[in-house]
């Protein structure tokens, strides 16, 4: 038996995981396929059909799916440009060695740990247009009122602001690994030329530490584009459709609507995005490493 | 000399200004969590106020909510304890035989937008009659857990040193209990990452619970979402049912730290 | 043992006494039956809601009585379908007793045979004692909940549209409650205030949520949502109608209306931040409950304002009670619904601020001295001239919500000026084709 374990430890370590994977991932991605291409539907009236391509033909012809693919890159794109940004500088300014630099990391972690529904629920609060801190801040600062999550051109950037406040600490802690990690003989070579602070930042950090940083942008842009617990909670799509973005719509769909193959094509059409999306970077950064 | 002081003092307030917006509203919510709803409601806001425990009274009296606590740790831990079981062997030979298309594969599974599973689920928990039932949310948690921990466990075994293995392969032990015995005491840093931020995965899990969940098994996010959308008006109760659910995240977070700032930033550095 | 034959002999005399001062003949059938039921639980998913409110702290009265023990839980009305939805698919769920909104739900469900057919239940003299007075119960409400001659709920509120409004505001601007939709939108213009935190009207403006309390306005101007099969959402009439709702709510609204629901349209109202509100009349108690209002003492109610095509709010039955058809416990489910819409229950929940569906407790003394001034009046009033739906009745209610909503809330955003005639007309077409789809 030991022997039997040991000359096919190669597949038998890896097989519980291995089923495990295929029986809640891959087989759900192939059953969400089929279902897209029927016209399952809790509210129709005949039985379930395969309808070939039909669900896809509506979605595309569907303003509400192009929408929400706008809307979920809008939202990514802000939040992860803002947080590179900020955590890139937040790393520069904590990297170096003082006393209470593990509490700060501690409190950078927070943001990240704590529960996304309840975070969201305390914006809603802190959003609120009468009640709530975020226009009497405005205020204090003599800025005009927000309506916040209330219309349809500040709430995405109302949610992105959360979102910042959530993940800009995880770039910063990834930036500031990844300058630990710097080699020391190029910062010599510098200030023995007499390089100034920007040009060191900007002609040996930078381009030393790009790899680093595409890492944190694909790591942050492949979970921004999959946010719900916040969107959900916060606004759940509103005002109107101002906020359906992709995740929101197909929830919607499904479990709003309860039209399963609608919402399955719709779901289909999300993991091609984001799928892609991974691949696509994966490439650029294999071609631009070489 | 004096001008190093002032820049330090300088710099100590920079490090404040990027601290504070972090902290402050976590803060806040702690501090709404002892106000009443007319002492919350008031703007300008209060700093100095009487606090009250009302809110958490009704919070674990009213809603129960020790009930949920329950049910998000039985959750938790099971998922995480059984991925840790399936996945460390699994992340072993991944890393030890380069076993790349498995390796692809489980990335893919961190890559993939959770709802993606929910119709399926959702439709095969109710043919199995297993929708809220803590083995359907421990498996549907552990769909998150499992690629993480397989993720960081692979980039952790590639570091060990492979000699230490055969050595006690000469010695006359088998792989697998070379691996039980060395392989995995040696392991227990990147052990902990792993565990710890799959527990914390869990624990924040929203979407999953919201289909998968009902009165059996509602997990917290589900229940302060449930008494949210009618009691919009107590925002003191909400406020402390977001501490009780944050806070043992972050005791665990700050236990934790170094492993879990190695978690979330895992696999970024080395490129 | 002693003490086991003791509470027995309790629960009998109990039983007996109940008998003898109901004077029900049934009680030699009753008492084995009790016996059989005593020990069940039952699960009750209830919804959030003044009703539920009023009778959970009388739950237990029921459990001593019956012996059947009764689990509750409870959700907001949008999360309530989809759970029951998600439940009932499953074909084994262990829900036996659930609120149900007959307008939302109803066809849906019907369709996939998941109520529990009443009707047989309500007539037969065993199940249902003549003095449980099924014969009281509105005529309007149970046949909101009846589907193709079948009973599938017992009616458990009624709910009208009607206007909230602040009588010292009133009173100190010298204007009496408006009339008409021309006379609300000059009050709210009027009393809108914002400088000093008083705006002049709220009403829902979350996509879905607006439709219903957007109904009335709907009616008032000529519009309707379906008409022959069809949706008329873009007809001259209904566009006015969503301009009109646009416009007053833009203009003199508070800010972030588009994502209210009537849970934060209350909580304004209650706070004093609003001089109007036009929503469910079931939403009064929370106005009133000097723990929850900064005016309790201010609400004035008037009956929803006509327009051009006249006076006509909605009235309907929001919430029933069903049987889930795949309750195991379906004989002690029944008792608990019976319970539940007993006149003794169901007059508790009206005294709590209900606005229940049996007759005599509109006549009964207590209740009557008890209403809020006026209540009994715009109740009597409205019921005269009421049409019996809120939305536009379907099987998929909540995507055509969605749809017609987006007008409304457009609407909002622009003050009624977008191009509403060209939103509507879309929506129409994405409704028709809904209602092709299930048949209807």
């Amino acid at each position: 038996m030991e022997r039997f374990i040991e000359r096919n430890i190669k597949w038998l370590f890896p097989l519980p995981a291995a089923v495990f994977i295929v029986s809640m991932m891959a087989f759900p991605v192939a059953y969400t396929i089929w279902v897209s291409l029927t016209d399952w539907s809790m509210t129709s009236s005949s039985a379930v059909q395969f309808v070939g391509l039909k669900n896809y033909i509506a979605l595309f012809n569907d303003p509400r799916f192009f929408n929400a693919v706008k809307l979920t890159l809008y939202f990514t794109g802000l939040a992860v440009s803002v947080e590179t940004v900020l955590g890139v500088g937040i790393a520069l300014i904590l990297n170096r060695e003082f006393k209470g630099k593990n509490f700060v990391k501690g409190i950078l972690l927070l943001p990240m740990v704590a529960t996304p529904v309840a975070i969201g629920l305390a914006w809603t609060l802190f959003y609120e247009p009468t009640i709530g801190l975020g226009n009497y801040a405005l205020q204090l600062l003599g800025l005009p009122a927000s309506k916040w999550l209330a219309s349809n051109t500040s709430v995405i950037p109302a949610l992105a602001i959360v979102d910042i406040w959530e993940w800009t600490p995880m770039v910063a802690l990834i930036v500031l690994a990844g300058l630990a990690a710097l080699p020391h003989d190029p910062y010599e070579a510098a200030m023995v030329d007499g390089a100034n602070t920007w040009q060191v930042f900007r002609y040996i950090t930078l381009p030393l530490l790009s790899p680093t940083i595409l890492v944190a942008v694909v790591l942050r842009g492949i979970d921004a584009f999959k946010t719900f617990d916040i969107i959900y909670t916060m606004t759940a799509g509103g005002p109107g459709f101002a906020s359906e973005t992709l995740n929101i719509y197909a929830y919607n769909l499904g479990f709003g609507y309860f039209k399963f193959g609608a919402a399955s094509s719709a779901l289909v059409a999300l993991l091609a995005l984001v799928l892609g999306g991974s691949l696509l970077v994966l490439w650029m950064r294999r071609t631009w490493e070489q | 000399m004096k001008q190093k002081k002032h820049m330090d003092y300088l710099w100590y307030g920079l490090v404040l200004l990027v601290a504070i917006p972090f902290i402050f509203p976590l803060a806040w919510i702690v501090l709404a969590s002892f106000k009443t709803q007319a002492q919350i409601v008031t703007t300008p806001p209060l700093w100095v106020f009487t606090p009250t425990l009302e809110n958490y009274q009704s919070v674990f009296v009213d809603q129960q909510f020790g009930k949920f606590l329950w049910n998000s740790s039985v959750i938790a831990v099971g998922s995480t304890l059984l991925s840790l079981i399936i996945g460390l062997p699994a992340a072993y030979t991944i890393s030890r035989y380069k076993q790349k298309v498995l390796g692809v594969f489980i990335l893919l599974a961190r890559l993939m937008p959770g709802i993606a599973y929910l119709i399926p689920w959702f439709i095969l928990f109710t043919k199995l009659g297993m929708v809220d039932t803590y083995t359907a949310l421990i498996a549907s948690h552990m769909l998150v857990g499992l690629p993480f921990i397989v993720w960081i466990m692979v980039n952790y075994f590639d570091g060990l040193p492979h000699e230490l293995v055969e050595a006690a392969q000469v010695d006359g032990c088998t792989l697998q209990s070379a691996f039980l015995k060395i392989v995995l005491p040696l392991s227990v840093p990147g052990i902990l990452t792993a565990s710890t931020l799959s527990f914390l995965f869990s624990w924040n899990n929203f979407m999953f619970s919201l289909v998968l969940s009902s009165d059996r098994t509602k997990t917290l996010p589900i229940a302060i979402y449930n008494f949210v959308s009618y009691a919009e008006v107590s925002w003191g109760s909400v406020m402390a049912a977001a501490v009780v659910i944050i806070l043992p995240a972050i005791v665990l977070t700050m236990a934790f730290q170094r492993y879990v700032i190695k978690g979330l930033t895992a696999g970024a550095v080395k490129g | 043992m002693g003490k086991m034959m003791k509470r027995g002999a309790v629960f009998a005399a109990a039983v007996t006494a109940a008998a003898v001062l109901t004077g029900c003949g049934g009680s030699a059938p009753k008492a084995p039956e009790g016996q059989k039921l005593s020990g069940q639980t039952i699960r009750f998913v209830a919804s959030n809601h003044t009703y539920t409110d009023a009778i959970k702290s009388l739950i237990p009265e029921f459990e001593k009585k019956t012996g059947i023990k009764v689990k509750m839980e409870s959700y907001f009305e949008d999360q309530l379908t989809q759970k029951l939805t998600v439940e009932l698919t499953s074909g084994s769920s262990t829900i036996d007793v659930f609120m149900t909104r007959p307008l939302q739900e109803g066809r849906l469900f019907s369709k996939n045979k998941w109520y529990e057919p009443l009707s047989p239940y309500v007539t037969d003299t065993k199940k249902t004692p003549a003095d449980w007075k099924w014969n009281d119960f509105q005529k309007s409400a149970v046949e909101a909940t009846t589907l193709n001659g079948n009973l599938y709920a017992v009616p458990i509120v009624t709910e009208w549209e009607t206007l909230f409004y602040r009588k010292d505001l009133f009173a100190q601007a010298g204007l009496q409650p408006p009339k008409t939709l021309a006379e609300l939108e000059a009050a709210a213009k009027q009393l809108n205030d914002p400088a000093n935190g008083v705006y002049g009207i709220v009403s829902r403006g979350q996509r879905g949520a607006a439709v219903t309390q957007f109904s009335s306005y709907l009616y008032a101007h000529g519009g309707d949502f379906l008409k022959g099969g069809e949706c008329v959402i873009d007809t001259p009439e209904a566009v006015k109608a969503i301009q009109y709702y646009g416009k007053i709510l833009h203009d003199y609204g508070p800010p972030g209306v588009t994502n209210m629901s009537w849970p934060q349209a209350q909580a304004l109202m209650a706070s004093g931040k609003v001089a109007m509100w036009t929503d469910a009349s079931t939403l009064l108690p929370g106005l009133l409950d000097p723990q929850k209002s900064k005016v309790a003492d201010k609400i004035g109610i008037a009956m929803f304002p006509g327009g051009s095509a006249g006076q006509h709010p909605y009235m309907v039955v929001p919430w029933a009670v069903s049987i889930s058809a795949q309750s195991k416990q379906k004989e002690a489910a029944w008792e608990f619904v019976k319970w539940l819409s007993s006149e003794e229950v169901m007059k508790k929940a009206q005294l709590a601020g209900n606005t229940t569906t049996r007759n005599a407790i509109w006549n009964d003394k207590d209740v009557l001295a008890k209403l809020h001034p006026g209540m009994a009046d715009v109740a009597k009033q409205t019921g005269a001239i009421a049409v019996p739906y809120d939305r536009p009745v379907m099987t998929a209610v909540v995507e055509a919500r969605d749809a017609i909503g987006d007008v409304i809330v457009k609407s909002i955003e622009t003050g009624g000026t977008a191009d509403i005639a060209g939103l509507a007309k879309a929506a129409v077409a994405q409704v028709n084709e809904l209602l092709a789809k299930s048949g209807e």
